[in-house]
C-alpha cells in the first residue's frame, strides 16, 4: 500500500515535468505544483487521526509516509525559491527572508517540517513525538503563507483554510470532550 | 463556413452608411451590424522596433492574463470570455472637455489611424512579457477631445455589465470592487508612449486581453493598463484607482515600474519573462527611463509608488 501511496502522491511532479517545456510562466508553475502539493499532503496527514476518532477506521500507519511526502514537496518548493527564483544569490535570499513576512512565515513552516522529518525515525520519534504537535503551527503558517503569496486569495487559498479550520476544530472539540467536564 | 470577402464586406458597410439608415430603424441596423462577422485583421503602420525587443508568442500573450472581471486565475478568463460580445462597442468621453460624446471603436480607429507599438509589459506580480500592440497614442484622442483648464487627470473605467463579466455579478463575493477604475496625471496621459490598444499581433484584441479597447502604459505596472474601456473622463482631482482602494499600503496611484522599490510582500528587482526558466533584471520605468523620468523629477518615488 505504501509504495502505491508514494507513487500516487508523486504523480503531480511527473505532470509538472511534462508541462515544464511549454509552460508560460514555468517558475510560477513549479511554485504552484510544489506548494499546493505540500499543503494538500500536510492536510491529508491530519486525516488518519480524525478518521480514527470519527469513523473508527485506523489509517495511522500511513501518517508518517504522508507527512514525509509533504516535506518532500516543501523541500522542492524551497528549492524553486533558492535555485530558480533567487538564482542562488544568497545575499538576496537572506535579505528577502528577513524582510518579507510571507517568505519568513513560509520558511519557519519549512524548518518545522524539516525538524519533524529528521526526528520521524523510530528511535528519535519515541523520544520526540510529543513535539510533533508542532505540525499545527507549521500548517497554520503554511496556510498564511499561501494566502499572502497571492495578489488576491482565490478558491484554493480559501478552501485549504476552510479544511484546515475543520480539521483543527475537530481536534479542539475532541480534546475538550476528554478534558473538560460538562454538567 | 462562408466568409465575406473583405471588399464586399466594406461595400456592405458603405451601403449601410449611405442610405439604409434612412429606411430602417436604428435598432435593426445595429442588429445587422452585430450579426456581420467582425473583420479581425487590422491595417497599421509597423513598429520599426529600435530597441530590438522580441515579442512573446501570440499563444503566450493570449493564454496568461489577469482579468478579474472573469476570474483571478491566469488561464480561466480565456474560456470564460470567448462569448463576450465586443462589437458594436462605444466608449463615453465625459468631464472637463470641450464636447462630451460617445464614439464607437470603429469610429476611433477611422479618426486616429492605427500603428504598432512593441512594448515591454511588467506585471506587479513579478512576471513580464513583450507585446506587439496595435492602436493609437492617447494624446491624439485627447487633442481631439480638447480637455479644458480644469482637466488635471484622466480617469478610466472598465465597462460594468454583469452579463459580460461574471465576477461583476457576484455582489459582495466579487474578487475586487467593480467597475475597475484607473487614472493618469494629464501629462502622463499625453505622453507619446501612452497608448490605446485595439489590437495585437495584427488582429483585433481577443476578449481575454481586454477587447475591444484598452489602455497600455508601458512604464507602469500592468494593472494601470485597464481593459475593456467604457469611460474616459477628464477630471480635476486624482482618481482613486481600484488597487489603491483595495490596499493603499501595497498599491499606489503612480505604480511606476521600479526595481528599487519593493512591493511590501515581494521584491521587484527581477522579473520572470514569460516562457523563460531564468529571471532577468527589472529596469527603472520598465526600460523607458530616458523617455519618462522627467515626468517625475522632484518626486519621491518611494513615497509616491
Amino acid at each position: 500500500m505504501k509504495p502505491l501511496l508514494v507513487l500516487l502522491a508523486l504523480l503531480p511532479l511527473g505532470l509538472a515535468y511534462y508541462k515544464l517545456e511549454s509552460a508560460i510562466d514555468p517558475i510560477k508553475m513549479l511554485y504552484n505544483y510544489t506548494g499546493i502539493g505540500a499543503i494538500t499532503l500536510l492536510l491529508l496527514s491530519l486525516l488518519p487521526s480524525t478518521c480514527k476518532r470519527i469513523c473508527g477506521v485506523n489509517f495511522l500507519r500511513y501518517r508518517k509516509t504522508i507527512g514525509l511526502l509533504s516535506f518532500a514537496y516543501a523541500l522542492l518548493h524551497v528549492s524553486v525559491f533558492v535555485v530558480l527564483d533567487s538564482e542562488l544569490d544568497f545575499v538576496t535570499i537572506f535579505e528577502k527572508s528577513l524582510k518579507k513576512p510571507f517568505i519568513y512565515i513560509g520558511l519557519i513552516a519549512f524548518v518545522i517540517l524539516l525538524l519533524m522529518a529528521l526526528t520521524s525515525f523510530k528511535k528519535l520519534f519515541a523520544k520526540l513525538s510529543k513535539y510533533h504537535k508542532a505540525v499545527y503551527i507549521a500548517l497554520a503558517l503554511a496556510l498564511l503563507h499561501s494566502f499572502w503569496a497571492q495578489k488576491v486569495a482565490g478558491v484554493f487559498e480559501y478552501s485549504v483554510i476552510a479544511v484546515g479550520v475543520v480539521l483543527l476544530g475537530e481536534r479542539v472539540w475532541a480534546w475538550k470532550a476528554l478534558h473538560v467536564k460538562t454538567f | 463556413m462562408h466568409i465575406t470577402p473583405e471588399a464586399l464586406f466594406e461595400a456592405r458597410r458603405h451601403f449601410l452608411k449611405l442610405g439604409a439608415g434612412t429606411l430602417v430603424s436604428s435598432t435593426a441596423i445595429s442588429q445587422l451590424l452585430a450579426n456581420t462577422p467582425l473583420d479581425m485583421s487590422l491595417t497599421y503602420t509597423p513598429d520599426p522596433n529600435p530597441l530590438k525587443l522580441s515579442p512573446n508568442t501570440f499563444e503566450q500573450i493570449t493564454n496568461y492574463v489577469n482579468f478579474y472581471e472573469f476570474s483571478t486565475d491566469k488561464t480561466a478568463p480565456v474560456k470564460l470570455s470567448q462569448k463576450m460580445k465586443t462589437d458594436p462597442w462605444s466608449v463615453g468621453f465625459f468631464g472637463e472637455m470641450k464636447t462630451e460624446q460617445m464614439l464607437r471603436v470603429d469610429e476611433l480607429i477611422a479618426k486616429f489611424g492605427l500603428e504598432e507599438r512593441i512594448y515591454r509589459f511588467r506585471c506587479v506580480e513579478g512576471w513580464s512579457m513583450v507585446v506587439p500592440w496595435i492602436g493609437f497614442p492617447l494624446y491624439k484622442l485627447l487633442d481631439y477631445l480638447e480637455p479644458n483648464s480644469k482637466a488635471k487627470y484622466v480617469k478610466f473605467t472598465t465597462r460594468h455589465d454583469p452579463a459580460l463579466f461574471p465576477d461583476q455579478a457576484k455582489g459582495i463575493f466579487a474578487s475586487i470592487p467593480h467597475p475597475y477604475v484607473e487614472g493618469l496625471r494629464m501629462d502622463e496621459a499625453r505622453h507619446p508612449l501612452t497608448f490605446i490598444a485595439v489590437g495585437m499581433y495584427g488582429k483585433r484584441l481577443l476578449p481575454q486581453n481586454g477587447a475591444p479597447i484598452r489602455l497600455v502604459v508601458p512604464w507602469k505596472y500592468g494593472f494601470k493598463s485597464i481593459k475593456s474601456l467604457d469611460l474616459i473622463e477628464c477630471v480635476e482631482s486624482e482618481p482613486l484607482n481600484t488597487w489603491q482602494a483595495i490596499d493603499a499600503k501595497e498599491y499606489g496611484f503612480y505604480a511606476n515600474v521600479n526595481p528599487a522599490v519593493d512591493h511590501p510582500r515581494w521584491t521587484q528587482s527581477k522579473e520572470r519573462l514569460l516562457g523563460k526558466l531564468t529571471k532577468q533584471a527589472t529596469l527603472p520605468f520598465n526600460g523607458y527611463e530616458k523617455e519618462v523620468a522627467s515626468l517625475y523629477s522632484g518626486i519621491d518615488l518611494r513615497k509616491f509608488f
